[in-house]
């Protein structure tokens, strides 16, 4: 590259003549991003029979893909990820497919929501309203409806509860300060709080329509205080290390960054 | 050499002809009944037609066998919770207060012993199996028997904005790269020391977790090329373009719909009004 | 009246956005209509921005600074959108992977047409011919992940060509294939071009395939054109060439080397029909002698340290990739390993690190049948460099790469320490230990990945195409790195199809085809099996070519460098004609 003397040819103005965005997302950006999550939804986890089923990778990755989209475009990503994995990989996809896609839209949306400026301010109380309106539907009919006791009740549904609280609280604006921080360890902790919540409110989404097919008893609610928090500690951790791989990968290759980026 | 494509049914038959909106509407009539219904007979019938419809319009046994392999162990859970748990809700719903046991664990096991399981907390047990089949399998039927790109197309008449249509092509075209990616890169980590053979769960839990960093990061800067390739096939997102797969809804699409839009009302009605298809034994 | 000229740049520079110069300084160049000019400079020279900016692409979607101006059959590529320039201008790009958008053959030939608004009849009628055009008739329905490279890289091209546009512009369209696919595409090109009076520009490394095909030359350098001229001036103008990091076609290496010997040659020869003529021609009027060369042929007497035997492989599919493969590497040998693309190179060295079984037969490594190891524990032994750097990249800083496989492998910390320092050393690395190795451009990525295995300390290192995608520097500075260890006592094996890249490092030849072992010989020999060669879609070096035509007539030894042919030919005498 020549630096020396200016060039000879009279500049131009250049006008953008493209038009292949989503919400400021280009358009290859979500397509790679939702074959992420197709190819990851191959890659079993672990069993959960609460929420239903195994989870596969790809769920480590849709907080990520909001954040990293935007909440538009990230949801269009991961909803079309997970439903062609839904397809292609069917021993994945758990008892109700569909709800897992679901799934994804809101936890990519939820993600997307997370935000610091005057613009899209509000975008977070239909997710939030969104995810009170499944707990009291979750939890109600399964005090009121199926005799499950209040304790454990509310121990089983801590995730979700403590999940909804984060995201009410100015905690939500912390945690994305933390994620567009320069330092490592405030985006680890970032992520590590972000992906924790940003599941706990999809769970409990995914939950209440769950239940509400499958009334499991109490004794399965029991058996889920310890499991539900667990899983949702690995999601947490594996949330941690890609996404701190990735939002640093992504700043060392300064790829151009979608309009409505969190990190 | 990981080659996966859509498992496509190589057979001809009504489920292929059909136009994608019908299928569609087949999935959601199915979402529906599956929802709608607690009867375990009612929905057993209903897995059982959404089974034999997947086989008759050819949709590789392999798939299916993998599907309900898979989900097997949900499907036993369901019925031995159930079986030994549901009572309180059983006796709502049927209004009785006392369940027909089956057979009762030794009392002497440790913490199970003398549990109960009950004939009516197994039937509700086997209910929400047969749902979730049927909306387990309804799935393969609708998209196994649709070429991608009549998909878009059908997409695209029904008024999905095309981008959304485009996407969704694309992401079936690029998700086999992106799993044989996968795999070259667990093998690239191997041939680095990673032991994976002798390794926890918990660790390989990690080691996944590394492996999609690359991944993403790959992909997100080949997007970038993608970008320009599509700009330089003319591609600007407008759905004013030209189709070269064409569709169109023929008569036995409109009887189809009509056919399952009435009986969708009358499923409905009948539930609603006279209680059928809610939580019943026979005995 | 239609002009003769397709493309015209006037007074072109262009700065992307963030970035500190010129991508393109002051470019003047007229492209004309029909011909096929090949654009050629080092890595970072821009000639993808050149292709970008054909099309409009560089500066419509990149942004940035541009200046001068592009006109393409009239109309100006800052003013017209790229999907409307697309009517006159077809792009093809080097991956095949990305650059096939549709989930189908006949889709994707499909895909531009429906942008362009072709009516339906149309599209459906073009699929055919333009697929039988570039014989992939018969695959329409096949997915993109079921065709070999090179026809991926034909569907591109024919997916280009759908539009009927009046200029071609292919960047790097080849540097993937094997050297029959890149003949193929070239030859594909020329056709065309014929047949349909289409402009061809093209850029890339292969310098053979340039001089036969092209009609013009354009060297570009940091940015600015330094020269534009036929085949024959660009590729005899050696000091230019030198400069800017590119390679001569062997035959006009060889002349140059002749006529340095004080040989009388009246043109130097840039395609190889000429320089057989040439050689024969010289034959008449020069005395030959046989030039000394060094010894080959001699067997290591060393332990074997890799074998296999029998060795079959299927893959669950059926195809058949290992054919009864019986091979030996004794300790300290450099082997070239060499085949078309899928002749089963790669499946055979993912046996050695078991990371493939076989189906028949046995590997052995250090007399132990590799199956018994496991991969982590061959791989501290076995290093395996594999073709994409960016697959082999896992964390966040070079030092922390470099540590990854000792830590796996349970080393104190003041054992990886050291190893660090050592390899950052021996790969020049030190000064980016603490940069995240995404940020560092394509060449020292490999040398990373390079480094990252040899802290293992591996008695065997695979270079799998290390050279692919490289430009004759880069090719070369690894080869080097691949010399030093072998001279450190490590078995080096090399996979490649780069042929003439070889004759300097390798000392005994491999060669594979459809999963057998076609050859396995010392390189000379190997090289002069020119019908064999074919048979895997390999084509020998010129030297060798012109070293046969010499051996015609003069016994001579096997030789493989344009140096050793050179030497051939003896000074002439003072005072003779």
């Amino acid at each position: 590259m020549t630096n020396a003397t200016p060039p000879k040819g009279s500049e131009r103005n250049i006008r953008s003549l493209s038009s292949t965005h989503i919400d400021g997302a280009p358009m290859a950006y979500i397509i790679a991003l939702a074959a992420v999550v197709t190819a990851l939804s191959f890659i079993p986890f672990s069993f959960i029979l609460g929420s239903g089923g195994s989870f596969p990778l790809s769920q480590g990755v849709l907080g990520l893909v909001g954040w990293v989209l935007g909440p538009v475009a990230g949801a269009v990503s991961s909803g079309i990820g997970s439903l062609l994995g839904v397809f292609l990989a069917p021993h994945t996809a758990g008892p109700l497919p569909l709800m897992r896609v679901v799934g994804s839209v809101y936890a990519s949306f939820a993600a997307g929501a997370m935000v610091l400026g005057q613009k899209r301010r509000y975008w977070w109380i239909p997710v939030a309203v969104y995810a009170m309106l499944s707990f009291a539907y979750f939890v109600g009919r399964a005090i009121l409806l199926n005799g499950v006791g209040v304790g454990i009740a509310f121990a089983a549904t801590f995730v979700d509860w403590s999940a909804i609280v984060l995201f009410i609280l100015p905690t939500r604006k912390l945690i994305t300060g933390w994620l567009r921080s320069s330092k490592l360890p405030q985006v680890m902790l970032g992520l590590a709080l972000g992906t924790w919540m940003i599941y706990g409110i999809t769970h409990v989404c995914q939950s209440a329509v769950i239940y509400h097919l499958q009334n499991y008893p109490e004794e399965v609610w029991a058996t889920l205080i310890p499991i539900i928090p667990f899983e949702n500690l690995v999601r947490a951790a594996v949330g941690v290390v890609i996404g701190s791989g990735v939002i640093t990968g992504l700043r060392a290759v300064g790829l151009i960054k979608p309009e409505h980026a969190v990190f | 050499m990981t080659t996966y494509k859509f498992q496509t049914v190589e057979r001809d038959s009504v489920f292929t002809r059909l136009d994608f909106r019908s299928k569609i509407l087949i999935m959601i009539v199915v979402t529906l009944l599956a929802f709608l219904w607690e009867d375990p007979i009612y929905e057993a019938v209903l897995a059982v037609l959404v089974l034999g419809a997947c086989l008759a319009a050819g949709v590789k046994r392999g798939y299916i066998t993998l599907l309900l392999a898979g989900m097997s162990p949900f499907y036993l859970f369901m019925l031995l919770t159930h079986a030994f748990f549901n009572v309180a809700q059983a006796e709502r719903l049927l209004a009785v207060s006392n369940l027909h046991p089956i057979f009762t664990l030794p009392a002497d096991l440790w913490l199970i012993g003398g549990l109960e399981a009950t004939w009516e907390g197994f039937l509700y047990g086997a209910n929400v199996m047969f749902k979730t089949m049927s909306l387990t399998l309804v799935i393969p039927l609708a998209i196994f028997t649709t070429d991608v790109d009549e998909m878009i197309s059908s997409m695209v008449h029904a008024r999905v904005p095309y981008k959304l249509a485009f996407i969704f092509s694309s992401t079936f075209r690029f998700s086999p790269l992106l799993w044989s990616e996968f795999n070259k890169i667990v093998a690239a980590q191997r041939l680095r020391g990673m032991a994976l053979e002798s390794m926890g769960l918990m660790k390989r839990v990690r080691v996944y977790a590394r492996v999609v960093v690359p991944l993403i990061l790959s992909a997100l800067v080949r997007s970038q090329q993608l970008e320009v390739v599509l700009q330089s096939k003319a591609f600007n997102g407008d759905a004013d373009r030209t189709y070269f797969h064409e569709v169109q809804m023929e008569i036995v699409d409109y009887f189809l719909i009509s056919i399952l839009f009435l009986f969708s009302i009358a499923a409905i009605y009948l539930r609603v009004q006279f209680g059928w298809g809610k939580f019943s034994v026979w005995f | 009246m239609v002009s003769k000229k397709i493309a015209v740049l006037k007074e072109v520079s262009y700065q992307y956005p963030r970035s500190e110069g010129y991508a393109l300084k002051d470019i003047n160049l007229s492209i004309e209509r029909g011909e096929f000019l090949a654009v050629i400079g080092a890595t970072g020279a821009g000639k993808t921005t050149l292709c970008l900016s054909l099309n409009g692409v560089v500066p419509q979607f990149f942004g940035g600074r541009f200046f001068g101006s592009i006109e393409i059959g009239g109309e100006d590529t800052i003013d017209v959108p790229t999907s409307q320039l697309a009517v006159q201008v077809g792009e093809v790009f080097e991956d095949p992977e990305t650059q096939i958008v549709a989930a189908s053959v006949e889709n994707e030939i499909a895909f531009i047409l429906e942008n362009l608004k072709t009516p339906r009849d149309e599209i459906v009628a073009r699929i055919p011919e333009i697929l039988d055009a570039v014989r992939l008739k018969g695959l329409e329905k096949k997915h993109p992940h079921e065709l070999s490279l090179g026809q991926k890289q034909r569907l591109a091209i024919a997916a280009a060509l759908a539009a009927r546009p009046k200029l071609l512009v292919l960047d790097e369209p080849t540097s993937q294939l094997d050297p029959y696919g890149v003949r193929e595409t070239f030859q594909l090109l020329k056709d065309f071009q014929a047949a349909y009076n289409l402009t061809v520009v093209m850029t890339g490394h292969a310098a053979e395939e340039i001089a036969e095909y092209a009609d013009r030359v354009a060297l570009l350098s940091e940015g600015q054109l330094k020269a534009v001229g036929s085949p024959q001036e660009i590729y005899t103008s050696f000091s230019l060439l030198k400069d800017n990091a590119l390679r001569p076609p062997q035959v006009a290496d060889t002349f140059q080397r002749i006529r340095q010997r004080s040989v009388e040659v009246i043109q130097t020869p840039v395609c190889l029909q000429d320089g057989i003529e040439a050689i024969r021609d010289l034959q008449t009027r020069v005395n030959i002698c046989s030039p000394k060369i060094s010894s080959q042929g001699e067997v290591l007497q060393t332990e074997t340290i890799l074998e296999t035997e029998n060795l079959f492989f299927n893959y669950p599919d059926g195809t058949i990739a290992l054919k009864d493969v019986n091979l030996t590497v004794k300790k300290g040998e450099y082997i070239a390993l060499m085949g078309e693309n899928g002749a089963g190179k790669s499946t055979l060295a993912k046996h050695f690190l078991n990371l493939l079984q076989p189906s028949r037969g046995d590997v052995r490594f250090a007399g132990k049948p590799t199956r018994e190891f496991q991969v982590s524990q061959l791989a501290s032994r076995i290093g395996y460099v594999a073709q994409n750097p960016d697959q082999q990249i896992f964390t966040t800083s070079v030092e922390e790469e470099v540590s990854f496989a000792l830590r796996n492998l349970g080393y104190s910390s003041t054992e990886i320490s050291v190893r660090i320092e050592e390899s950052l050393t021996e790969m020049g690395l030190l000064q980016v230990r603490d940069v995240h190795p995404l940020s560092l451009p394509k060449g020292d990525r490999a040398r990373v990945v390079i480094a990252a295995i040899l802290a293992m300390h591996p008695e065997v290192v695979i270079f799998d195409e290390p050279t692919t995608g490289q430009d004759d520097l880069g090719a070369q500075a690894i080869l080097k790195v691949s010399l030093r260890l072998h001279q450190q006592g490590k078995t080096i094996i090399v996979i490649t199809h780069h042929l003439h890249l070889m004759p300097d490092y390798a000392r005994r030849a491999v060669v594979m085809g459809r999963g057998r072992i076609l050859l396995d010989t010392d390189i000379r020999t190997a090289y002069h099996q020119v019908d064999l060669l074919k048979k895997t879609y390999l084509h020998p070096p010129q030297a060798v070519l012109l070293a046969q035509e010499i051996a015609s007539q003069t016994p001579i030894p096997k030789l493989l460098t344009p140096a050793e042919v050179a030497a051939c030919f003896k000074p002439r005498v003072r005072g003779r004609a």
